[in-house]
């Protein structure tokens, strides 16, 4: 049961990016056949650690799907790809970027077999321009598109995201276009080409500060341009965890009282927390200046006692979390988010639900991620393919 | 001329700041008709938001592209009437204010759903209606905090390393509240019946680290901050060229790698069996990596730059927002760009996502506030105001 309900999806491509888009897919109740090169699914081999020989990232990634093998660099395993994309409503294609075009397995060739198709093109950079061949990874469009420029220290080695924000980020935009294709697709019978691009969709998200930075703007302050010169922002240090944490202006007595709970005396006269705490806190003009002053304050209670505190006296504060402690925390459980998958080689283990509830659409299943090319004989066979030709495509090992 | 996905759909918008808007617009450039509703006097508070370019906040531009405005005082019962019949007549409603305070406002699912069956009425709140955090106000850096996603990012041997740039999370999490919208439009044309549609800024931030929390899932353990590095893939991570600048390399398939060293002129490397797969790469990193750091030292980024782009293997620069601007790439394929924003001036805007080959899409200005409360009024069929009175 879901939006996708009925509708069959042909995924191609590996890592993250197309199988997280394919995944989303097979949860909104779509038919997901992914096709994989004979070798596999590179993210099935992305490890140490491993269970029981499984990527924990490959099967976080692939539940409720069909694993077909198909050799697209031969001519047979594309007039194979043709014959399911006859039957197909959906393809999502990340494989090198031209490689489907130069190999007649693009949008204007396949449209040509299903006029209904909607196609989703993924490229790390975009169709157009000098970059439109360009490979890349995550860490190399974080860094060309500024992303690394929000971390670390000027002059010192770059830091990266440690989430997969340009692989997860565009798959969620792919959905999207999946998704409104569909939608005008059942209005108007139409199919139709979707694009969408690593390098586009982390340059869209990064928009204010490109707005920040438009000429005519009145002053370099603001919260987002001095985020180029600030130096790490580790939170504030308590006797456990580090926090986050903000006060909101205008309740002197709650800030008094803050003050006074973290024993802070000699803050109260200090004229640098003065004003409510505007230049002391947050991103304030001296926040960075009486962080250890803050920090002393803390340094003798845990991060849970010191958020009671400032979230008891009007403030927002929270602890910045390991997986640890998020993963055991009340509200973690509360949007009952983490699911239960069965894998007949990893055994049980933890997924996320998608992050979306709907009145009148009940969840999908669960069913785990597909051995390589566990379905080919049976998928191929439906789609019309002899036994002969079926053992004409697969190399003598399997994968 | 070609029409947009959504040509037809009214959204009764009553989000603020960045997560609710930012979805609206994606709505709105799809084709939506969405009618941003805004309180009189201060309104959205994203207006407000440092840094302003006449007046107005450039977060307020960004996030409100395409969009008509209405301004309207929700306390003013005939006001409040008007609200409600911007929603009979919509098939949206959405908003994304602290759990509770639409309902107490009068504008909950049960009360407009009773207006309009179709309505499609879809929240966005930080942390999920129930649970000790429910009533807690959210904001991007306070869910980066506490979503862990700090705590794997930063330096190697250093501290849990918050994000600089405080409108990911947010923008994030309307991305999947579109995802979410579109699906809800899906299932209606399917079976002429609206519904209620929830999203969390928590949710959404653990969905975007789905790769990283399955680590943790199968160890136990946060996986470990690395700098530029990859956990799962090795090499994947910055090296340090000759003349003092960076070079960002992706090796992530076996092959890539023979190319790579082919390209760096290491056959002592490629024919190293300890380093022929990814995992194995992954498991003796500690031998390998120093070995390719004194490889990159000795020439400059442009030199592997050329090596590696003619072997096929990804690489790239660490960038500015000087490179980015005007960079050919970047403006063949409208990823940047100047919006005239009208009386607000010109101000630089990120693009949109998604190219469609059929279906149009748009990015025009946002709107004055309240710029289009008579226009609207009008086509409700409802009395303009007197010269001098509310609304309007």
């Amino acid at each position: 049961m879901g939006a996708l309900d009925g509708v069959r999806v042909i995924e191609i491509g590996e890592g993250i990016c197309a199988p997280y888009c394919g995944q989303l897919c097979a949860d909104a109740g779509a038919e997901v056949l992914k096709v994989e090169p004979s070798r596999g699914d590179w993210a099935r081999q992305m490890g140490p650690p491993f269970v029981n020989g499984e990527s924990p990232v490959f099967l976080c990634l692939n539940r409720n799907k069909k694993s077909v093998v198909l050799n697209l660099e031969t001519g047979e395993g594309r007039e194979a790809l043709k014959k399911l994309v006859k039957d197909a409503d959906v393809v999502i294609e990340d494989l090198a970027p031209g490689f489907a075009e130069d190999n007649g397995i693009g949008y204007d060739a396949l449209r040509q077999i299903n006029d209904k198709l909607i196609y989703l093109g993924i490229s790390p950079y975009g169709e157009k321009g000098p970059y439109a061949r360009k490979p890349a990874t995550e860490l190399t469009i974080q860094a060309m598109s500024e992303y690394t420029a929000s971390l670390g220290v000027i002059g010192e080695p770059p830091v990266r995201l440690g989430t997969d924000v340009a692989d997860t980020n565009t798959a969620v935009f792919g959905f999207q276009g999946i998704l409104s294709a569909y939608f005008h697709r059942l209005r108007t019978g139409e199919g139709q080409k979707v694009a969408v691009n690593m390098f586009g969709s982390l340059l869209s998200m990064r928009g204010t500060l490109w707005s920040a930075q438009s000429d005519g703007i009145e002053s370099w302050y603001g919260f987002h341009c001095d985020s180029y010169v600030k130096p790490p922002d580790h939170g504030y240090q308590t006797g456990t965890l580090p926090v986050y944490f903000t006060l909101r202006r205008g309740n002197e007595e709650a800030y008094s009282t803050v003050l006074i709970e973290f024993e802070m005396f000699d803050a109260i006269n200090d004229p640098r927390f003065g004003e409510g705490g505007r230049d002391a806190t947050g991103t304030g003009r001296l926040a960075h200046e009486v962080k250890p002053i803050w920090e002393a304050g803390f340094a003798s209670k845990t991060a849970d006692e010191v958020c009671e505190i400032i979230n008891r006296n009007d403030g927002e504060a929270v602890p910045i979390t390991d997986y640890e402690y998020l993963f055991a925390h009340p509200q973690t459980e509360a949007i009952d988010i983490v699911r239960q998958v069965d894998h007949p080689k990893a055994g049980k283990f933890r997924v996320l639900r998608t992050p979306w509830k709907f009145s009148e659409v009940p969840e999908g299943k669960y069913e785990p991620p597909p051995a390589l090319g566990q379905h080919t004989e049976e998928v191929l066979r439906k789609a019309g393919l002899s036994a002969q030709e079926i053992s004409r495509l697969s190399p003598a090992r399997k994968g | 001329m070609a029409k947009g996905i959504l040509d037809g759909i009214r959204v009764c918008d009553m989000t603020l700041a960045a997560v609710g808007p930012w979805a609206t617009m994606l709505l709105a450039s799809m084709g939506a008709d969405v009618i941003k509703i805004e309180a009189p006097g201060m309104g959205d508070i994203s207006r407000f938001v440092p840094p302003m370019v006449n007046k107005m906040s450039v977060l307020y531009i960004a996030c409100n592209m395409n969009k008509r405005g209405v301004t309207l005082d929700l306390k003013h019962p005939r006001e409040r009437d008007i609200a409600y019949k911007i929603a009979e007549k919509s098939d949206i409603f959405i908003e994304n204010m602290r759990s509770g305070t639409a309902d107490r406002m009068g504008f909950s699912y049960e009360q407009l759903s009773k207006l309009n069956p179709r309505i499609i009425y879809a929240s966005a709140n930080a942390w999920g209606s129930t649970g000790p955090m429910g009533p807690i106000s959210g904001a991007d850096p306070s869910v980066q905090a506490f979503s862990g996603w700090a705590s794997i990012t930063g330096a190697p041997g250093g501290k849990p390393e918050m994000y600089r740039y405080v409108a990911h999370i947010d923008l994030t999490t309307s991305s999947y509240f579109v995802a979410a919208v579109l699906q809800a439009l899906i299932e209606r044309e399917k079976t002429g019946k609206g519904m209620k549609v929830d999203v969390t800024m928590l949710g959404s931030a653990l969905n975007l680290q789905t790769s990283r929390v399955a680590e943790f899932f199968a160890t136990g353990k946060t996986p470990p901050r690395l700098g530029s590095a990859t956990a799962a893939t090795v090499p994947h991570q910055a090296f340090l060229c000759q003349e003092g600048q960076w070079i960002a390399v992706g090796v992530v398939t076996d092959d890539q790698w023979q190319r790579l060293c082919k390209a760096i002129e290491a056959p002592a490397l490629a024919s190293d069996e300890r380093f022929s797969t990814n995992p194995g790469r992954v498991q003796n990193r500690d031998e390998l990596i120093p070995r390719l750091e004194k490889i990159f030292i000795t020439k400059p980024v442009r030199w592997w730059e050329i090596k590696l782009d003619a072997a096929g293997v990804p690489n790239g620069r660490f960038y500015d927002f000087h490179n980015l601007r005007y960079h050919p790439h970047v403006a063949a394929n409208g990823q940047i760009f100047d919006l005239d924003a009208g009386s607000y001036g010109h101000v630089n805007m990120g693009g949109l996502p998604w190219n469609f080959s059929k279906s149009a899409t748009r990015s025009d200005r946002n709107p004055v506030p309240g710029e289009h409360t008579q226009q609207v009024l009008q086509e409700l069929g409802l009395a303009p105001a007197q010269p001098g009175s509310r609304p309007g």
